[in-house]
């Protein structure tokens, strides 16, 4: 994101008419729904260093929350608190709670397997497995015992690929393995898998940042589209990409959360200077 | 991206250089003489396992070929004690060695006495009589025929038709003989010169021994002239009377012994230098034989154009043989120094006459156990030990060594325990092997009472060995692969164990099956950790199960290496390419298993 671009889009927003500028589509103000996920006084350790201090962020239902900010400001460790990804890496330690239909999802007796049925992930760099796509697809549902029999699996590995809008490309070819597709098909294919278990949240980390342009606005069509089923919350580096995508958009800076709100408003008029500082691109 | 706000702080810049040709160069240089240390490093390994190659090869071949003798035995049924209808039983256990016996006899008449007829049942192999039994139980209707029954030579006739006995030339000399008898003594009265080249040779052998015996003599005066002094000291000293008198007498002994060796020594000089006349040929020369009329001569005297000798095998006729129907031939290694005499040389050679020696592709080599006799030994036993052992350090040390590996890696917590366990194991990789050994023979076989020399145990002791191998290799296999995929199969709900079991091991295969295999070809190797268990012993019976008492490969080789007949030196090394192979074939396998697996990444 250039200068010239971000001071355009500031003052045009000032206007508040144009609803389009240099080819940015500018956020419409959409009211948020429901929360979904409340997250509490969220603190992350790696070992001794701290990587999130006291984060408090509701992520409104079936609406798009983007996490923007610099690298290392902690949005994608906070993103992995939220399908307790975090108990994988060595000496993390996460306090707080994130309160999910009214139950601590951070607590320590909550079952993670089933927790990751309900929150489906999406990674940086498309990583199918290496079967075949119906198997990738098909393996979810048939470990959360999802599917009673063979027609059933068929039918949510034909429906996943198809709100994935990849169905089409690779119906003849099912037993292919999942790696000879291309970045941009790989990824819709970690997306279908992600929802084939029919979860209610998808994390998404920069799941556009390793892609071409074409792809990434197919996928940010797709994201669209899925939020309507979906609580989604997305890490992007890309601010045309949240401001397209996203109905809430969160600044994290330094590892705490500088300011959150409806995206409209973070774009065109953000309340603290960091984040003015950032969306214009002063720094980042 | 950044305004402007002032004038720009003054910084420094970096000076213009460029890299020198000079400096290229030496860079290049340095790459191609890496190059070339390299490619001198493979041509030396490669030369290395060239000359181990050519050097096993050529002496393992000659065993994978036997040599056999067609006998016309005549399968007399009251001879062999059987009765109007034999069954199988009295088939299989009939006295067969009889027949073959009276084959020989019927094949070389006019033999008397005992030793002569040893000699002549020495020719066949003690497993003749197995050739007839399966001949007669194959088809039991040759019983009251004369058959005729391919048998196996005896080690030592084998050896000496493959020329490891004694080196031999063959030529025919100028002119016409003619033989005086045609049994017995006979003298050969051929042209002048006919013979001259072994007159030679004989008076040169004769010179040589002088010579040695001229070495011995230098020996012997010097030890008299240590005894002298010693003497002189003796009675200056005052020593004892008897002391004395032993030495004196010692010192006459001596001088005698030096007398009589001169005396040898002049004679044979003077014979070896004698021109014309005739030599006897005794002890320590070569073996002439004279091929004439069908039959053959060994030569007892020689002179420039007559020899004479005994008939080891009958002449046809005393008629004159023209220039070109004549032979000699010489043994270079003398009669007493071989195991092979000269009379048996001679009745081979009437056999191979009539065709009736061949040398055949010994199948029994792969088909039989070991055995005293070289010619029966063979490398079976051996094949079927190693492979139940084989078996069963798989069947133990696989399943054991990738949980253990799994378990390490994706389970374990990272503490002070789980280390110490990480440097145990790989201690363990480097215990002498034969430490296990000790091991299995105090625990397995003195504790649980096991059978001893089984397959059973010998697959435990060194399933105990290839453990830590398989652990390190699947530790690293496992290390290998790559976070992402372990991150996706977690972030879609599955478990550790469904993580580990559904995606990371199957990726690991290549690598774990790599580290099995290299473990399982050490194992084959392995002798020492057998040696305590037992297995390093002498076992006739191929095993049937995993606890008959077997042998493994590398021991075979190992005990026939020991063994002191000249055949067992060939079949030592046709056993090892026989273990060769086998690591040859296994590691073969590691790679078509590695690139099968591969290809799913």
């Amino acid at each position: 994101m250039d200068n010239t671009d971000a001071m355009t889009m500031v003052e045009a927003a000032q206007d508040a008419r144009v609803t389009k500028t240099q080819g940015l589509t500018l956020p419409q103000a959409v009211p948020l729904s429901q929360p979904k996920l409340l997250a509490r006084k969220v603190n992350v350790f790696y070992g001794s260093k701290q990587a999130l201090f006291d984060v408090d962020l509701d992520i409104p239902q079936h609406q798009v929350t983007a996490l923007i900010g610099p690298s290392g400001c902690g949005k994608s460790t906070f993103l992995r608190c939220i399908n307790r990804m975090n108990d994988v890496i060595e000496g993390c330690v996460t306090e707080g709670e994130i309160l999910m239909d009214g139950r601590n999802i951070l607590d320590r007796r909550e079952d993670v397997v089933m927790l990751r049925q309900k929150v489906g992930m999406v990674f940086q760099k498309p990583n199918p497995f290496p079967k075949t796509i119906y198997e990738n697809i098909a393996y979810g549902p048939r470990i959360h015992g999802l599917a009673d029999d063979r027609t059933e699996l068929d039918e949510i590995v034909e429906v996943s690929l198809e709100r994935a809008g990849l169905w089409d490309e690779v119906k003849d070819r099912l037993d292919q393995p999942g790696t000879s597709l291309s970045g941009g098909q790989q990824q819709r294919l970690c997306i279908a898998r992600a929802i084939a278990v029919s979860p209610e949240v998808v994390l998404m980390d920069e799941p556009c940042s390793a892609l071409d342009p074409i792809a990434t606005a197919r996928i940010e069509e797709l994201i669209d589209e899925l939020r309507e089923k979906f609580t989604i919350v997305i890490v992007t580096h890309s601010m045309q990409q949240a401001a397209r995508v996203s109905q809430q958009t969160a600044f994290f800076h330094l590892g705490v959360l500088v300011e959150v709100g409806q995206t409209e408003k973070i774009f065109t008029n953000p309340s603290d200077e960091r984040t003015n500082g950032y969306i214009t691109g002063r720094f980042g | 991206m950044t305004d402007a706000t002032g004038p720009a702080p003054q910084r420094r810049e970096l000076k213009q250089r460029s890299t020198s040709e000079a400096n290229v160069r030496r860079r290049y240089a340095r790459e191609k003489r890496f190059k070339l240390y390299g490619m001198l490093a493979v041509a030396t390994a490669m030369a290395m396992l060239a000359i181990l190659l050519v050097t096993i090869i050529g002496n393992g071949t000659s065993a994978f070929f036997q040599h056999e003798m067609a006998l016309d035995v005549s399968i007399d049924a009251e001879r062999l004690d059987l009765g109007p209808e034999p069954d199988e039983a009295a088939l299989r256990t009939a006295p067969y060695l009889r027949v073959v016996r009276d084959a020989l006899k019927a094949d070389f008449p006019g033999i008397s006495g005992r030793r002569e007829r040893r000699s002549l049942y020495g020719l066949v192999s003690n497993g003749a009589d197995f050739a007839v039994r399966d001949a007669v139980l194959a088809n039991p209707a040759v019983v009251g025929t004369t058959h005729r029954v391919w048998v196996k030579t005896s080690d030592d006739i084998d050896t000496f038709l493959k020329g490891q006995m004694t080196g031999s030339e063959r030529w025919q000399p100028a002119g016409a003989a003619t033989p005086t008898a045609t049994a017995g003594k006979v003298t050969i009265a051929a042209e002048t010169g006919a013979f001259a080249g072994i007159l030679a040779d004989v008076r040169a052998h004769l010179g040589a021994v002088a010579d040695s015996l001229l070495k011995q003599r230098g020996a012997l005066e010097r030890a008299i002239e240590r005894e002298i002094a010693e003497l002189g000291q003796l009675r200056a000293s005052g020593g004892d009377e008897a002391g004395i008198a032993r030495l004196d007498r010692a010192i006459e002994r001596d001088k005698q012994e030096a007398a009589s060796l001169t005396a040898e020594i002049l004679d044979l000089r003077k014979r070896a230098a004698a021109a014309g006349g005739e030599e006897a040929l005794g002890d320590g020369q070569p073996s002439y034989f004279v091929a004439i009329n069908g039959g053959l001569v060994k030569l007892e005297t020689v002179s420039d154009a007559e020899a004479t000798g005994q008939a080891l095998l009958p002449l046809a006729d005393t008629d004159h043989a023209g220039a070109g129907e004549w032979s000699v031939v010489a043994y270079r290694v003398p009669e007493a120094d071989r195991r092979v005499k000269d009379q048996e040389i001679a009745w081979i050679a009437k056999l191979q006459g009539e065709g009736r020696v061949e040398q055949r592709f010994n199948f029994d080599f792969f088909a039989t156990g070991d055995s005293r006799e070289p010619e029966l030994a063979g490398i079976w036993g051996a094949v079927v030990g190693s492979f139940f052992t084989l078996v069963t350090t798989l069947l133990i040390s696989f399943p054991i060594g990738v949980l253990a590996a799994v378990y390490l890696e994706e389970f374990a917590p990272k503490n002070r325990w789980t280390d110490l366990i990480e440097v145990n194991i790989n201690n363990l990789a480097a215990v002498p092997s034969i430490v296990f050994g000790l091991l299995g023979l105090a625990v397995f076989l003195n504790f649980f009472g096991l059978p001893r020399s089984a397959p059973v145990v010998g697959g435990m002791v060194l399933a105990l060995m290839t453990l830590p191998t398989i652990i390190i290799a699947s530790r690293a296999a496992l290390k290998s692969v790559p976070p992402s995929i372990r991150e996706a199969a977690l972030g879609m709900g599955a478990s550790r164990l469904q993580t580990v079991g559904h995606h990371v091991l199957p990726l690991a295969m290549p690598g774990i099956l790599t580290g099995t295999i290299i473990g399982m070809a050490q194992a084959l190797g392995e002798t020492a950790p057998l040696l305590m268990i037992g297995m390093v012993a002498f076992i006739v019976d191929v095993p049937g199960g995993f606890t008959d008492p077997a042998t493994v490969m590398p021991v075979q080789i190992y005990l026939w290496a020991d063994s002191p007949e000249r055949a067992f030196v060939a079949k030592t090394s046709a056993a090892i390419m026989v273990l060769l192979s086998f690591l040859v074939l296994m590691n073969v396998l590691a790679v078509i298993l590695r690139k099968r697996f591969e290809r799913r990444w």
